[in-house]
């Protein structure tokens, strides 16, 4: 498309790519264990939550966690802990499995019985650029009524979808859309 | 005996103070002789905005006072003389009239609501009095769409005509103005428009059936999305958008999720240290729905922006890392920055900001100017939530008004609840704005230093100032601040005596001033 942009950055604008913005604050409404992996405290709770059924033991084992059940318990029971490469493959693991778990109810709350959720998109920063190169790029909003494949796309991971799945929606803001592919901040809530 | 003569000298330099015409009627004086404020303003020397404060309440004072006096007196003969004219030449009019006419005539004046028939050359007979633009007292009869009284006998100053009579005994209280809101094409009293709030206290209490205490925890169950909606219904037509997700410096974001962000909001925890011997009767004065006033401050609007080793601008809001300045003052009033502990440089919003460096001006003077030394800012306007505010108090001064217990707990919690809520709270998503939350809370906070500051200077003692909304004064608080329920006014929250009278003499004086 025409309107994406080639060089960003080359005068000076500060930003980071729209679609990372939205995976960032998805991340950050889906939450999850904030202790590092790198504490015993932090790696147990990990390996608790991806060993408790057996739904979440293969989900594990799908996400890239390929141990054998006897390598796991001696994690969870202390008598080995993980290399540096396992550390990880557990982290990856917990990330994977636990935006696949999330992601069904945040889609519920981001499309909110069709009503959609108020997206807030704060343009480039421009205080680096010359003046004459500078643009007035307005802060815009936009209501995003349709989040499953926003969300699809973030919970497996997949980014050249995601990124897809979100300039779908921000064609909505008319012929400057591209002017909004590069944000400073995202902001929504569910 | 020198002293009392300077004193004598000065009462009679003294000048009694030209009396002014109340203040619809200003207006209607400027307005009648077709004069802009920018007009009259030019005209006295001052500013537009100053001749529009007159006419909305305020006055003038000094020598300013007698120029505007002589202006609205002039004013007021001009058009006296207009009406004169008009009025002869109406009776010239009524004599070529008809019989039926004049019948017509006298019918209207006795009450009933014809509009067309008597309307005969420019003066139109009133069905309902209007405030005279001369005289301010109900007239009957307006001319060219001013009402004012044809005959000059009855039109006459506030003193003249206050010793008379009023010609109709029904019309003689004045209806205050009606408030009008443009909608659409046309505009509408604002009573008329919808009132989500009444209409939501009434829902409620239909659904419970009347049930008082049911349909209260309802209500107060849905404050927080309610003030959201009203939010976004006041803010519609507005300049600004609320912008609702902002980025965040991380000074604002909370350290672990049950801890604080680096934001000293100056919450003011206060007590005097030692009082003068003897008993003391102290007042805990509670101030009415200061959060709800507190909504009125500079907002920053949109997202907040570094910026360091700048002076302070006044267009611009946020927070900012300043060194607070060294308070002298603690023995008689708090320190504006609150009870602060630990020494050195701390963030600080706004209000507290401002709070300082109107100290530090020459009008205070109390203390040093703080020292600024890196801020996080946005572009700032008082007006964000005004209107929100408005329609709150509105609803809340009704409420008291009609003893309406249901409306008044809805309205609390909705203003407070949204203040607590508009943070990082996951109880409101529809709003992130811990820097608003500080702001709004800081700004109770100085709104009540203010207060403790009024008292002191009005000659109280000030004993206590906590929370935010609680001043402990010793005196008589009721000269300097009125008793109420209204967000202006203060109410008691408890009264005690501190220390035991020695004096017996003391004691006496104190029992008779009871007796009083």
């Amino acid at each position: 498309m025409p309107e994406h942009i080639q060089e960003f950055g080359k005068y000076g604008a500060r930003g980071i790519k729209g679609s990372a913005a939205v995976a960032r604050r998805l991340d950050m409404l889906a939450g999850g264990i904030v202790t590092p992996i790198t504490t015993r405290r932090g790696l147990l709770a990990r390996l608790h939550y991806l060993t408790r059924t057996d739904h979440a033991r293969s989900a594990a084992r799908e996400a890239g966690l390929t141990v054998t059940d006897r390598t796991l318990k001696a994690w969870l029971e202390g008598r080995r802990s993980p290399s540096k490469r396992n550390l990880e493959k557990i982290e990856r693991a917990y990330w994977t499995v636990r935006r696949q778990n999330v992601a069904r109810y945040l889609v519920g709350r981001l499309n909110a019985r069709g009503r959609g959720t108020r997206v807030e998109l704060h343009p480039v920063n421009q205080s680096q650029v010359d003046r004459p190169r500078q643009r007035v790029v307005e802060f815009r909003t936009l209501n995003i009524r349709h989040w499953d494949q926003l969300v699809q796309a973030w919970s497996t991971g997949d980014t050249q979808a995601f990124d897809d799945a979100w300039t779908d929606q921000i064609v909505d803001l008319g012929s400057q859309w591209g002017q909004y592919e590069y944000v400073t901040n995202v902001g929504f809530a569910a | 005996m020198t002293d009392f003569g300077a004193i004598d000298a000065l009462l009679a330099g003294a000048r009694q103070e030209v009396p002014l015409p109340s203040v619809e009627v200003r207006r209607g004086l400027r307005e009648g002789l077709n004069l802009s404020r920018a007009q009259v303003a030019q005209a006295l020397g001052v500013s537009p905005s100053t001749v529009g404060g007159w006419e909305s309440g305020r006055d003038p004072g000094g020598e300013v006072r007698e120029k505007y006096a002589y202006f609205l007196d002039g004013a007021r003969t001009w058009l006296e003389a207009q009406a004169e004219q008009a009025a002869e030449e109406v009776s010239a009019d009524d004599d070529d009239a008809s019989a039926s006419g004049d019948a017509e005539l006298e019918e209207s004046e006795a009450g009933a609501a014809e509009a067309e028939g008597e309307a005969e050359g420019e003066s139109e007979t009133l069905a309902v009095a209007q405030p005279c633009v001369l005289c301010g007292h109900p007239a009957r009869h307006q001319v060219a769409g001013f009402p004012q009284h044809l005959d000059p006998g009855e039109c006459g100053g506030e003193t003249a005509t206050v010793s008379e009579p009023p010609a109709k005994p029904a019309a003689a209280p004045v209806a205050p103005p009606v408030k009008v809101v443009p909608v659409g094409r046309r505009v509408q009293a604002v009573s008329d428009g919808p009132d989500p709030i009444a209409a939501a206290v009434a829902g409620a209490l239909a659904e419970h059936a009347g049930d008082v205490d049911a349909a209260t925890a309802a209500l107060i169950k849905r404050a927080i999305p309610d003030a959201m909606a009203l939010l976004d219904s006041t803010r519609k037509g507005g300049r600004y958008d609320v912008v609702a997700h902002p980025w965040i410096p991380d000074i604002l974001r909370k350290q672990t999720a049950r801890g604080a962000d680096q934001i000293w909001e100056a919450r003011p925890k206060w007590a005097r240290r030692e009082l003068p011997p003897g008993a003391h009767e102290v007042t805990a004065l509670d101030i009415n729905g200061a959060y709800l006033s507190a909504l009125k401050t500079h907002l920053p609007i949109g997202q907040l922006e570094h910026s360091t080793g700048f002076g302070h601008d006044r267009r611009r809001a946020g927070v900012h890392l300043i060194t607070p300045p060294v308070w002298d003052h603690e023995a008689e009033l708090p320190n504006p920055v609150g009870n602060r502990d630990e020494p050195g440089p701390l963030w600080v919003t706004e209000p507290t900001l401002r709070l300082l460096l109107r100290l530090s001006g020459p009008k205070y003077g109390l203390c040093e100017p703080p020292e600024i030394h890196e801020s996080f800012t946005s572009g700032a306007t008082e007006n964000l939530l005004e209107k929100f505010r408005i329609a709150l108090k509105d609803a809340r001064d009704r409420a008291i008004e009609q003893d309406d217990e249901v409306t008044l707990e809805y309205v609390k919690a909705m203003y407070s609840k949204f203040v607590s809520t508009m943070g990082e709270s996951n109880y409101n998503r529809e709003l992130y704005r811990p820097d608003w939350m500080h702001l709004i809370r800081s700004q109770a906070f100085a709104n009540l230093w203010t207060k403790a500051y009024k008292a002191y200077g009005e000659g109280l003692t000030v004993v206590r100032a906590m929370g935010t909304d609680e001043l402990h004064v010793i005196g008589d608080w009721r000269s300097v601040f009125p008793e109420g329920r209204g967000v202006s006014e203060v109410k008691i929250k408890d009264t005690y005596t501190v220390g035991e009278d020695t004096d017996p003499a003391a004691t006496g004086e104190h029992e008779n001033e009871h007796e009083d």
